[in-house]
C-alpha cells in the first residue's frame, strides 16, 4: 500500500498537463476578437446620397441646370410684366377722347395749352385728333414759356 | 502598456481599437488558460476566451476602476466559465459527476498527459470537484493567487475561500490515494 498522496509534496506545475493551443493561436486571437466586436451603426444615408457617387463635373452641371431651370420657371410663372403706363393707356382707351379733353379743361386741374404742347412735342400724334392747333402755333406757345420749362422737352 | 494607459486610450474613440488590441495581447494568455483549466477542451476555451474579450469591450467604458483591470477581466472570465458549465449540465440533463467524467475523458485523451499516471489521476481528482470549488483550487494551486484577490473575483469572503480550498485539497488527496491503491 502506497503512502497517501500529499499535494504539497507533489511537484507543482504552473498549469495542468494540457496540450498547447495550435501554433500561432495567440498571434491570431486579437484579430479574431476584433472581428467579433460590435460595429457602430452606420448613419442612414439621405435620399440624395446617390448624387455623391456621381463625378464632380456631373454634379456641377446638374446644379447649374437646376438653377437656370428655377429661374426660367419663376419667370414663366410670373407672366409678362404689364407696364403701368400701358395698363393705364388701355384703361383710358375705353374713354372717348372728347370726354377726356373736356375733363382736363374743366376740372380743377390746371391744364393749359402749354401742357398740351409738351405732350405734342413728346408724341406728335397723341393730340392731333383733338387739338386744333398747328405745329407752328404749338412751337410759338412753347417758345413763350420760361426757359426752365424747356427742360421738360 | 500599463493598465491606466490602456484605459485612457480606450476612452478616446480615435485610439479605442488600438488600446483594446493592446489589452487583448496583454491578457489573452492568462484568460485562455484560466478558462482552459475549467473547460479542458481547447475549442470550448477558444470560444469562451473570445466571448470574454467581447464582453470586456462592451463594458470597459463603464469600468469604475474600483478593482485592478485584470481582476475585473478575470471576474468576467470566471462567470463565463461557470455559466458555460452550468448550461452544459442543463442542456444534457447530466448530474455533476457525469460532466466531470466527460472532462476527465478529455484529459485522458490529451496527449500531454500521456505516460504521467500521477498527473492524470490528479487532474481527474480536480475535475471531480464542484465547479466553484474547482475554480478556487485552480486559482490558489496553479495561479498562487492571494485570497484577497480571489475574494474580489469570486465575490466570496476570504474565510470561505480558505475553507473551500482546504476541503478541495483533502478531496483531491483522498481520490489520488484511493485510485493509486486500487
Amino acid at each position: 500500500m502506497q503512502a497517501p498522496f500529499n499535494l504539497d509534496q507533489h511537484p507543482r506545475r504552473p498549469r495542468p498537463l494540457l496540450s498547447e493551443p495550435p501554433a500561432g493561436y495567440f498571434d491570431q486571437l486579437p484579430t479574431r476578437v476584433m472581428a467579433r466586436l460590435p460595429r457602430a451603426e452606420a448613419p442612414v444615408a439621405p435620399a440624395w446620397a446617390w448624387l455623391l457617387g456621381l463625378p464632380a463635373a456631373w454634379r456641377t452641371s446638374m446644379a447649374t441646370a437646376l438653377l437656370l431651370g428655377s429661374f426660367a420657371a419663376s419667370f414663366w410663372l410670373s407672366g409678362p410684366a404689364q407696364p403701368t403706363a400701358a395698363l393705364a393707356s388701355n384703361s383710358l382707351d375705353a374713354v372717348p377722347q372728347a370726354e377726356l379733353v373736356d375733363y382736363l379743361l374743366s376740372s380743377g386741374t390746371r391744364v393749359e395749352n402749354t401742357d398740351l404742347a409738351v405732350l405734342t412735342a413728346a408724341n406728335p400724334s397723341l393730340t392731333s385728333s383733338f387739338m386744333q392747333a398747328s405745329e407752328s402755333e404749338l412751337s410759338e406757345v412753347l417758345d413763350a414759356q420760361p426757359s426752365e420749362e424747356a427742360l421738360y422737352l | 502598456m500599463e493598465d491606466h494607459e490602456i484605459l485612457l486610450k480606450f476612452q478616446d474613440p480615435a485610439s479605442r481599437n488600438v488600446a483594446f488590441n493592446q489589452l487583448v495581447r496583454k491578457y489573452q494568455s492568462k484568460v485562455y488558460w484560466h478558462v482552459r483549466k475549467m473547460v479542458v477542451d481547447h475549442d470550448d476555451a477558444d470560444d469562451l476566451t473570445q466571448d470574454v474579450f467581447v464582453k470586456v469591450w462592451k463594458h470597459l467604458e463603464n469600468f469604475r476602476q474600483d478593482a485592478a483591470l485584470f481582476t475585473w477581466i478575470y471576474r468576467i472570465a470566471t462567470n463565463e466559465c461557470l455559466s458555460f458549465l452550468s448550461s452544459k449540465r442543463r442542456k444534457f440533463l447530466l448530474p455533476l459527476t457525469d460532466v466531470g467524467a466527460e472532462l476527465a475523458a478529455k484529459i485522458e485523451a490529451d496527449p500531454a498527459v500521456a505516460g504521467d499516471e500521477i498527473e492524470l489521476k490528479l487532474q481527474k481528482a480536480i475535475l471531480r470537484l464542484p465547479d466553484k470549488q474547482r475554480l478556487v483550487f485552480n486559482l490558489r494551486y496553479y495561479d498562487e493567487m492571494p485570497y484577497e484577490q480571489m475574494a474580489e473575483i469570486t465575490g466570496t469572503s476570504v474565510g470561505a475561500l480558505k475553507a473551500s480550498y482546504h476541503h478541495a485539497v483533502k478531496k483531491v488527496e483522498e481520490y489520488v490515494t484511493q485510485s493509486t491503491n486500487s
